[in-house]
Formats: C-alpha cells, structure tokens, sequence
C-alpha cells in the first residue's frame, strides 16, 4: 500500500505487520473451516447437524444458529446504542470507542443475518422471499427487516456519517488507491468549524432516531420467542426486556474487549484511559445487576406456582441436561458481578480486570442464548412426546467458528484502512 | 362452502395404527416422518393399568400458530378450513415448528429420495418390480390444489422445507376422504364438513361430549375427539416410534 507517513495520530492505518498477517491469516483458516461445514450441510441438508424435529423425532428444530443469531444480533445492540448515547449525553471520555462501537454493530449485524442464512434449509429462496413475500405478521419480519435491513442500514449511515470528519483528514495525507476510497467516504467534508458543527447536529438528531428502532428492533427478537403460547419457557413478557438487557450486556461486554485490546494493540494509554474502562465496567456493572434481578424473577415465576409444563422446563434448565450450562452461565455473571463491583466500590480500576469481566458475561450471554431456545424445545413439548435431546455436531460448531473468524478478520482490516478511534479534533489537543 | 374437519373416536381405536400406515403410503412421507401419529398412552400403576391410544393428525387449526408466525406466507389458512404448506414457498426456517404446540411439522433433513423405505431403483428389485414406479408414488401429489392454486399436497418431498399432514387435500378437492380416514377398520376416523348440520361430523359432535387438544392455547383446532380424554400429567407415552433420521 502506498501510504505515506502520516504525522497525526493515525492508530496504525497502513501499518500491516507480521503479527497482523499471522492473526488475518488464523481468522481467515476459521472462514475456511466453516465454509467447508456448510458447503458439506448445503449438499447433504441439515442432516449433518444436531438439529432434529420436535415431537415424535424428540429434537430441538432451532439450536446453535438461532441462539447465535440471537446472540450477535444482541451484541449489535451495545454498539450504536453506546455511540448514540455517547453522542446525545456528550460522554466525553467515551468518544474514544464510538467509532469500535459502530463497527462492532455493523459487523455482528452481518454475522447475525449470515446465522440466519446458516439456519434456513433454502438459503438462496430466503434471500428472494423473504424480501418479497415479507409478512408483518411474523415477529420474525421484526427479526429480519427491522433488525437486519433498516438497523444495519441505519448503522451503517451512523458508521458513514460519523466517518466523514476522519476520511477527509486521511485524504488529505495518504495517496494511492485508499485516497481514493477515503475521498469517496469524505464526500467533500472540510473540516471548518462549520462543517465541524453541522456534523455535530446530524450526528445527534440520528442518534435521536436510532435509539427508539434500536429498542423496538431488539424487542421483536425477544417477541419471536415471547409470542409463543405453544412453547412452555418462551410465552413470557419478560423475553423482550430480558433480551435488551442481555443484549445490551453481551454488546458492552465485547466493547471492553476491544477497547482492551486495541489498548494493547496500538499502546494507546492517553486516549483508551482507564475513564473509558470505568465507564463500560460501570454501565456493564448496572445491566448485569438487573438482568440478574430479571433471572431470579423469571425463575421464581416458573417454580412457585407455575403450569406443569413450565416448570418441566425450568427444572431440566435447573437440574436436568441443561443444568451445567446454566451454573456456568449463572456463575460467569455473578463472577463479573463481583469483579465490577469491587473495582466499583474501592474505586481502583483496572483494565484487565474489565475485560475479563467483559469475557465472562460474553461467555455467559451465549450460554444464556442457548438455554432461551433450546430446552424449550426438548422439555416443552405439551402432548406426552416425552424429553428430547439435542447436541450441536462438528458442523455447526465449525460455521460458527467461521463466522466468529470472519467478524474478526473484518474488524482487523478495518482498524488497518481506518482510525479506529476518532481523530481528536484540535482544540482536544491530541496532536 | 364447506368447512372441513375430523372427529376422532376415542373409544373406538386401538391404536394399531393403520391410520399411520396409510398415511405413508398414501403420501409417501420419509422415513421418520409421522403426519399421522397415533400417541400409545398408558395411566397407572402395575398392575392397574389403563392403555388408551390417540391419533394425532394435524389439528388443521383456525388460529393456526404456524400460519401467524410464517415469515414468507408459505404456511397458510385455506377458506375451506385446511392449513396448507406452500413446498414451493418455504424457506425452510422451521419457525411453524416451534410455533405448533402439537408437533405435527417435519422438516426435510435430507433429500427424501434417500430417506424411503424402499429404494425402488436398487438393481435387486428390478427384477420384481419390472421397472414400473413405486405403486404409492402418487402423480397427484404433484398438483396445484384450491383457488390458490398452489402446491400443497404433499408433493415435492424436497429437501429443506417444512411439510405436513395435508388432509389429504389432493383426496378431499375430489370428493374423496383422507386416507387415514377410509383406512381405519374400526371407523375410529370421521371427516367431513362441520358447517353442514347433517354432515356426519356435525351429527356426532351434537350426539356426543367432544375436546379438542390443548385448547387453552387458544388454536381453536378443526379436530375434535369424543369418548375419552386429554392427556394429563401422569399420562405416560408408551410404544413411542424409533423415528430420527
């Protein structure tokens, strides 16, 4: 790449090292591997995977798809919402992460869409039909045309509005075929304080707009599951606030990581302070608190007094199959609980701590996920099918492997052709 | 028009599950494929016991989760009150399966061609079969049924999508009952029009106590069972198909 060297602050743009070509390169080999698992699910059907009928097959029909669909479309969530809060309540000290927030949302988006597309058995008649013969009715409409089109498509505006500032600036001192593309993104912005401040108000009144479809669009992944008389453990208001909680948890949560690890990556201590990991590690600390108070309630709910079959499902979460993921998962919350709530109460934060915690309430978002569409499924059968069974096979654990790797390979070639944290402007003094 | 449905006489099956068997011939499911499903029950404590059986066809519902939740409108109501599957509308997605409370969607997990029964190409049964096509490999099910004029009568069997217990739709547009029904020996099985107050159906229903399943869901299902009861608690499935493919 013909880049020239550059004298702000550029966050290693350009710069593509052997440690980055090694890191391409083992995303790039998970891509592979899953690309191999469904082309082996395209041509044999979904046979090859754990996925069997409800009922007289005594499966689970969803399984590790559709709770990883829900599982990236939640960890979209924290991403614009914590740009446009950031943006509407002029969190200063978060401004650092907005732009890794926008594009972790935009990436897992995709990734939820390509789970979608993994879960299907006629991938090629959902892209064509889905559009055409779109039915509003369907809480699944919420899931793909709210969700996956008009919130990816208003993520990506924010991404591209947000960017313009940053494009112009990269323009200006790069030459080569990315100028080009800087140039395109840029779109004539010159950065004046006139310019500065009419991009300060579009950014705020789309903040406005995407926070309202950002909780609806959420809510309606909830509701594809809440709606369900027929299903013991899903028919419950709680499932769409549970899923924006969760979803705000799992998003922030991935925000720590990355922060941490661009942190790490780039050495940039002045700018990812640990402000920056106070603030996540304490909104992670309050979302984590309250879906706690939620998970008592539900579970509560269903063991008092509850329908025989609700709490045949509860039980087989509790004690039954299910049982260890849900301690797991139960125990990585209260973990992170207790890490963010010490840093919160001596006062003394660290950001490996954080993102540790930022790790364990990940793990236990996907365990989570998995126990929401699973059990179910085996266990809330209402005519005396009796209990099922269901385990994820190679396959499916290989194509999520590979979507994992491809949203990470995404996020890598991105931090190399675009500041992956604003550029200061000048009066902050980051020159 | 005629609105039909099914009553099921509980007191008159035992559950030998002909019902099933006709099923599958008649429509040619996949292995593992139940349309039909006749439920074995056993209640009690050795030695007393109580066996009763329960067919489990698609309850063909008016309001039907599976049509509610379809993202693609290939599951859908038809005016004469059979729920239908579009084959060549489906995208596969399963939501109608975990909507139904009842259980009665199959998912195609493999192409049918390698999940029958018999396969009707393998050189040792040329011999017997003098190259003729499988006897229930019905033409008919390859045809566009209702106003609609779509594909729902069980044809296609392809791989990826969502069927169904059709109420034999193909059968019923000609006049015909279902297979399960006229297959039945002891007429546990009744189809006809319920808004017809002479119809066979309806002059049972009034004659006997009926239930529907699981009507506190709220599905209002088009079949109705007489002489018996639901299933409870302690209502233990015996005899259960070995069906996973």
């Amino acid at each position: 790449m013909a880049v020239k060297p550059l004298t702000l602050p550029w966050y290693g743009v350009g710069r593509w090292s052997g440690g980055w070509y090694a890191a391409a390169a083992l995303a790039l080999a998970l891509v592979a591997l899953g690309a191999v698992a469904y082309s082996l699910q395209l041509s044999q059907g979904e046979v090859v995977t754990g996925l069997r009928n409800v009922g007289t097959m005594r499966g689970a029909t969803w399984g590790l798809y559709v709770a990883f669909l829900v599982y990236f479309v939640g960890v979209s969530f924290a991403g614009i919402s914590t740009a446009a809060l950031i943006r509407l309540l002029d969190l200063r000290p978060l401004r650092a992460v907005a732009r890794m927030a926008e594009v972790l949302t935009v990436i897992a988006l995709l990734l939820g869409a390509l789970s979608v597309i993994a879960d299907v058995g006629r991938p090629l008649r959902a892209l064509v039909y889905l559009p055409t013969y779109a039915r509003p009715m369907s809480p699944f409409f919420g899931t793909f045309t709210l969700v996956i089109a008009g919130y990816l498509y208003a993520s990506l505006v924010y991404l591209y509005l947000d960017g313009r500032r940053d494009a112009a600036l990269c323009a200006q001192r790069t030459s080569g075929r990315l100028a080009r593309f800087y140039r395109l993104w840029a779109a004539g912005f010159r950065d004046t304080a006139e310019a500065r401040r009419r991009h300060e108000r579009t950014t705020f009144w789309l903040s406005l707009a995407i926070l309202p479809l950002l909780v609806t669009a959420h809510s309606t992944l909830g509701v594809v599951f809440g709606l369900q008389g027929g299903r013991p453990g899903w028919h419950s208001a709680l499932q769409a606030p549970g899923f924006v909680v969760l979803a705000g948890i799992s998003g922030v949560g991935h925000l720590i990581v990355l922060a941490a690890l661009v942190r790490w990556l780039l050495d940039e201590r002045e700018r990812l302070d640990l402000t920056v990991f106070r603030w996540l590690g304490n909104i992670l600390l309050v979302l984590t608190l309250v879906y706690l108070y939620f998970t008592v309630v539900e579970l509560l709910t269903a063991t008092y007094a509850a329908d025989e079959h609700e709490t045949r499902v509860t039980m087989a979460v509790l004690t039954g199959p299910y049982a260890p993921v849900f301690w797991v998962s139960a125990g990585a919350l209260v973990a992170a609980v207790a890490l963010l709530g010490r840093q919160f109460l001596t006062g003394r934060y660290g950001v490996g701590l954080t993102a540790l915690a930022g790790v364990l309430v990940n793990a236990a978002a996907v365990g989570k996920r998995y126990l929401i569409v699973v059990p179910s499924q085996t266990h809330g059968t209402l005519l005396p099918y009796g209990d099922g069974a269901y385990l994820p096979t190679w396959v499916e654990l290989a194509v999520i492997a590979g979507l994992l790797g491809l949203g990470a390979f995404l996020f890598m070639v991105f931090m190399k052709v675009f500041p992956i944290i604003e550029v200061p402007e000048p009066s902050e003094g980051g020159r | 028009m005629a609105r039909y449905g099914m009553v099921i006489d509980l007191d008159r099956c035992t559950g030998c599950r002909a019902c099933m068997e006709a099923c599958k011939v008649e429509n040619n499911t996949p292995e593992a494929t139940f349309w039909m499903y006749v439920f074995r029950f056993e209640e009690g404590q050795f030695p007393n016991t109580h066996q009763w059986y329960l067919p489990r066809p698609c309850m063909h519902c008016d309001n039907a989760p599976c049509v509610k939740v379809c993202p693609v409108g290939a599951r859908f109501k038809r005016e004469d009150g059979l729920v239908a599957t579009d084959t060549d509308r489906c995208i596969g997605c399963r939501y109608c399966e975990v909507a139904c409370p009842y259980g009665v969607n199959y998912f195609n997990w493999k192409s049918p061609k390698k999940a029958y029964y018999l396969d009707w190409n393998d050189p040792d049964l040329q011999p017997v079969t003098n190259g003729d096509s499988p006897p229930y490999r019905n033409p008919d099910l390859d045809g566009r049924y209702g106003p609609e004029g779509r594909r729902t009568a069980g044809g296609g069997h392809a791989k990826g999508v969502i069927e169904k217990c059709t109420f034999c739709v193909h059968r019923v547009e000609r006049g015909l009952k279902p297979a399960c029904v006229v297959n039945c020996p002891l007429f546990a099985l009744h189809f006809g029009d319920l808004d017809d107050p002479e119809s066979e159906v309806s002059q049972l229903l009034r004659r006997k106590p009926h239930f529907r399943l699981l009507e506190e869901v709220g599905t209002r299902p088009r079949v109705y069972y007489t002489g018996g009861n639901p299933p409870v608690a302690a209502t233990r499935q015996i005899e259960p198909v070995k069906g996973r493919v």
